[in-house]
């Protein structure tokens, strides 16, 4: 039995990775997938713990990660260990990439180890300010992000090379399957510096990003002090190191191997390899004792909050939107998003709707929005345009920061306003007859004059970009929407059909 | 993807089938029933049926072109190019019929077709597009391929040789190279070029539509239509959108006829008289829809319905 666990550990650890995986594919049309494809982010007790903070008002769709809170407090951090699909990517490359021969020699970590507490309270502080950044170190938002914009683009590419060699073997019958049109996302190499740079860590110390860095383990070791499943050695204890060596986050001290540091401890069992099998783990009465603890001094404690009150409101006092330092009037939203400042307050950046996009319309900003806004979702047309019957991404959006609006009410949604630019418009300027525009507009809200010429009826535009993407002037469209602050909605058009 | 039935011969069937391609040469004349076997004579080049419903109003007016077995042989692949191009319901009428594309699929394996394949360049998002028309539905349970030309792949760059002002294209490379190819338009208006036609349908099997509107939009239409003449067209007129086109929603007409032809031209002709000319309120005349004119000019067809033998039946 015990010989199994190890083997057990990585196969959950698989499967939970698998299950990501399966779910960021799944999250697409038709999306009609019985579990939530955001599941991972609706479990994550930090992202619901500081978008609650943030928004100051309970999100429902977030409560189920409360309960993985409470099974914490009570059984321990299992989490990491076995589930956390980011946990599951370390302990990959660690074990291809970094040897322990290859490893930086042992250093005293204890004040290292204090980081991520600090990182957790400065998100406290920063959270309760309403700023968002440090949703970027959160590690399920992170591993989704990742896998979306930098993985499944290159993904796809690999897809549509193999598509036509595969055509071919198939005998007789011709299938003839349209490749996928490639996903572009701008901020990919920025996202992909930050993974790689998160699994090079692992060459001082196995999982180094859960140990010194990760908030959701900080959050987790917070709770799971008092846990009732424990660690227990026996006086037989040869202090024979292994248990010391092995460990992936460090837990158990040098000097005193029957003792372990409780709430750092991620319950992957490594230590029930004990050569003179005195380890066990059983139901123990708790006790909020622990060995060689952290040092959460009370200056350290404040110093982060402070630090992280500090930096939300120079954040927000920075005017950084357009290069002019006005606001950017090309950044739309998605539709059904809150107003600007609690949506980037709000918004973890996880790419799902990046990525359940179907017209690949939805980009993540780099610093179009503000360093507050760093990687939330912006729709940009002439990428793609936000489709009439579509409302996947409020429907996919873990933390509420896309409202999920029926199709009817989302339909309404005014993102921003088409203009026209008069001067490079083919109709406008060559008298051909053009009126693409007209064409594809959904909401009837781009008419031609007499001469065929189109002009916008800004009571009907939506901002969703139909217009602008197809436009077939070369370069920047003729046609481009702008937002304009609030989205707002439109009154419903009185049915024309058959009338 | 599941094919169609295969259709077991009865003794009773092969005797008469036998007896059937002995006599068909002795007489010389109609055999309505075997189609694959052969087709009755042509009375028309263009039909026009009205009052049933869409699998009759087929039937009716295939029937006098000489059934679906003088154009589609056995074991032949048919490639039909719809109008899928809106995430429209079928009651908008801004998207095929769906009773009709079933009925025209099940028309060419009845015929003997290898495989039928339902091909367009969607406008809106193909998956949206094929879901709301309930196309991509219908032409699966009819036993056809659905296939959206959203991939770069699927597409042929081609030099337009007899085109006017078009000179080089991108075009669906399953259609170039399909044994039959049958274009089923529906009449709509469109506010760019007044109509959407049959000759306007082919404008869903390029990859660049939006670069004809550079060039010239008409004469652009009339010069794909050089590319490949459809062996068949079938104008899906059971409903037709006469506002607001081509994405409607807009105010519909039941007309309730199927047009089928060899001449595109003329059935664009005939199908232009369902609009009335905002300015004159009068029907159009063919020559009114420019690309109509354009194609006519470049020899694709008869625009003169007086020259082609027209032919108008009943379904019922």
């Amino acid at each position: 039995m015990k010989r199994a666990i190890p083997y057990l550990r990585r196969a959950v650890q698989i499967l939970s990775f698998c299950v990501l995986l399966y779910l960021i594919i799944q999250t697409a049309f038709p999306l009609e997938l019985k579990i939530p494809v955001d599941l991972y982010l609706r479990l994550d007790p930090f992202v619901a713990m500081i978008t609650i903070l943030a928004q100051k008002e309970v999100i429902l769709r977030m409560l189920p990660a409360f309960g993985v809170l409470l099974l914490v407090v009570l059984f321990g951090n299992f989490f990491c260990g076995w589930f956390c699909p980011m946990g599951t990517a370390i302990d990959f490359f660690d074990r291809i990439l970094f040897r322990e021969k290859k490893r930086m020699k042992g250093f005293n970590d204890q004040s290292l180890r204090r980081l991520r507490y600090g990182v957790f309270f400065f998100s406290l502080a920063a959270g309760l300010m309403a700023f968002q950044v440090m949703y970027l170190l959160d590690p399920i938002s992170l591993i989704t992000r990742t896998l979306v914009i930098t993985f499944y683009p290159p993904a796809i590419l690999i897809f549509n090379h193999l598509l036509p060699k595969v055509q071919t073997i198939l005998p007789r019958n011709p299938i003839i399957v349209s490749s996928i049109p490639l996903p572009v996302f701008k901020v990919n190499l920025f996202i992909f510096v930050f993974f790689v740079f998160i699994l090079a860590l692992g060459v001082v110390r196995k999982r180094f990003w859960c140990r010194y860095l990760c908030p959701l383990g900080a959050l987790f070791s917070i709770f799971s002090r008092l846990r009732i499943f424990r660690r227990s050695v026996t006086d037989d204890c040869t202090r024979c190191q292994q248990c010391v060596r092995e460990c992936p986050v460090g837990a158990i001290p040098q000097d005193a191997p029957q003792h372990y540091r409780q709430q750092d401890c991620i319950s992957c069992f490594k230590c029930l390899e004990c050569p003179p099998e005195v380890t066990t783990f059983k139901f123990i009465t708790p006790s909020w004792k622990s060995t060689n603890g952290v040092d959460l001094s009370r200056r350290y404690v404040l110093g982060s909050l402070g630090f992280g009150f500090v930096s939300a409101l120079v954040i927000k006092a920075n005017p950084l939107q357009t290069e002019s330092g006005l606001k950017n009037n090309r950044l739309i939203r998605p539709p059904g998003a809150l107003p600007e400042e609690r949506f980037v307050s709000v918004c973890s950046g996880c790419g799902e709707c990046l990525k359940v996009c179907p017209n690949n319309a939805l980009q993540s900003t780099l610093l179009e929005a503000g360093l507050a806004g760093l990687y939330t979702p912006r729709l940009v047309p002439r990428i793609g345009y936000c489709e009439e019957f579509c409302n996947f991404c409020g429907r996919v959006c873990p933390t509420e920061a896309i409202r999920a609006l029926p199709i009817e009410e989302k339909r309404l949604i005014q993102m921003g306003v088409a203009h026209i630019d008069k001067t490079r418009c083919i109709a406008w300027d060559t008298g051909k007859i053009c009126l693409v525009c007209n064409e594809k507009c959904s909401y009837h809200a781009i008419v031609g004059d007499d001469k065929k010429r189109p002009i916008v009826k800004e009571e009907k535009c939506t901002g969703c970009g139909i217009c602008e993407n197809k436009c077939p002037v070369d370069g920047e469209a003729a046609i481009i929407v702008y937002s304009f602050g609030a989205q707002k909605k439109l009154k419903p058009e009185p049915s024309t059909n058959n009338t | 993807m599941d094919h169609p039935p295969k259709k077991k011969i009865t003794r009773r069937q092969f005797i008469k089938g036998s007896a059937a391609a002995a006599v068909i040469p002795l007489l010389g004349g109609e055999l309505p029933f075997y189609g694959s076997l052969a087709h009755a004579a042509e009375e028309a080049d263009l039909v026009i049926a009205k009052t049933g419903s869409p699998s009759q109003l087929l039937q009716a007016a295939m029937t006098p072109l000489g059934g679906m077995g003088r154009f589609v042989k056995k074991g032949q692949r048919v490639v039909i190019k719809a109008n899928i191009a809106w995430a429209r319901t079928p009651e908008q009428a801004c998207t095929n019929n769906p009773d009709l594309l079933s009925a025209l699929i099940k028309m060419c394996y009845d015929a003997g077709a290898k495989r039928v394949a339902v091909w367009d360049h969607t406008c809106d998002n193909y998956q949206f597009a094929f879901s709301r028309s309930g196309l991509k539905e219908t032409a699966q349970k009819a036993g056809a391929d659905i296939f959206s030309g959203h991939g770069h792949n699927v597409y042929k760059q081609l030099e337009v040789p007899k085109g006017k002002k078009l000179k080089t294209v991108e075009v669906l490379r399953d259609v170039l190279e399909t044994d039959v190819f049958i274009n089923f338009p529906l009449p709509k208006h469109h506010f760019a070029t007044e109509l959407t036609l049959g000759l306007k349908n082919l404008m869903g099997i390029v990859w660049d539509m939006e670069q004809f509107h550079k060039i010239d939009l008409h004469q652009c239409i009339a010069d794909i239509n050089t590319i490949r003449k459809p062996d068949l067209v079938v104008v899906d007129a059971i409903r037709i959108l006469t506002t607001n086109g081509p994405k409607g929603p807009g105010k519909t007409e039941d007309i309730g006829e199927v047009i089928a032809s060899t001449d595109i031209v003329a059935v664009d002709a005939y199908s232009a008289a369902f609009f009335k000319h905002p300015k004159t309120g009068r029907p159009f005349k063919p020559e009114e829809i420019k690309f109509v004119k354009n194609a006519f000019e470049l020899g694709l067809g008869q625009i003169d319905l007086s020259k082609v033998r027209v032919k108008k039946v009943s379904a019922t």
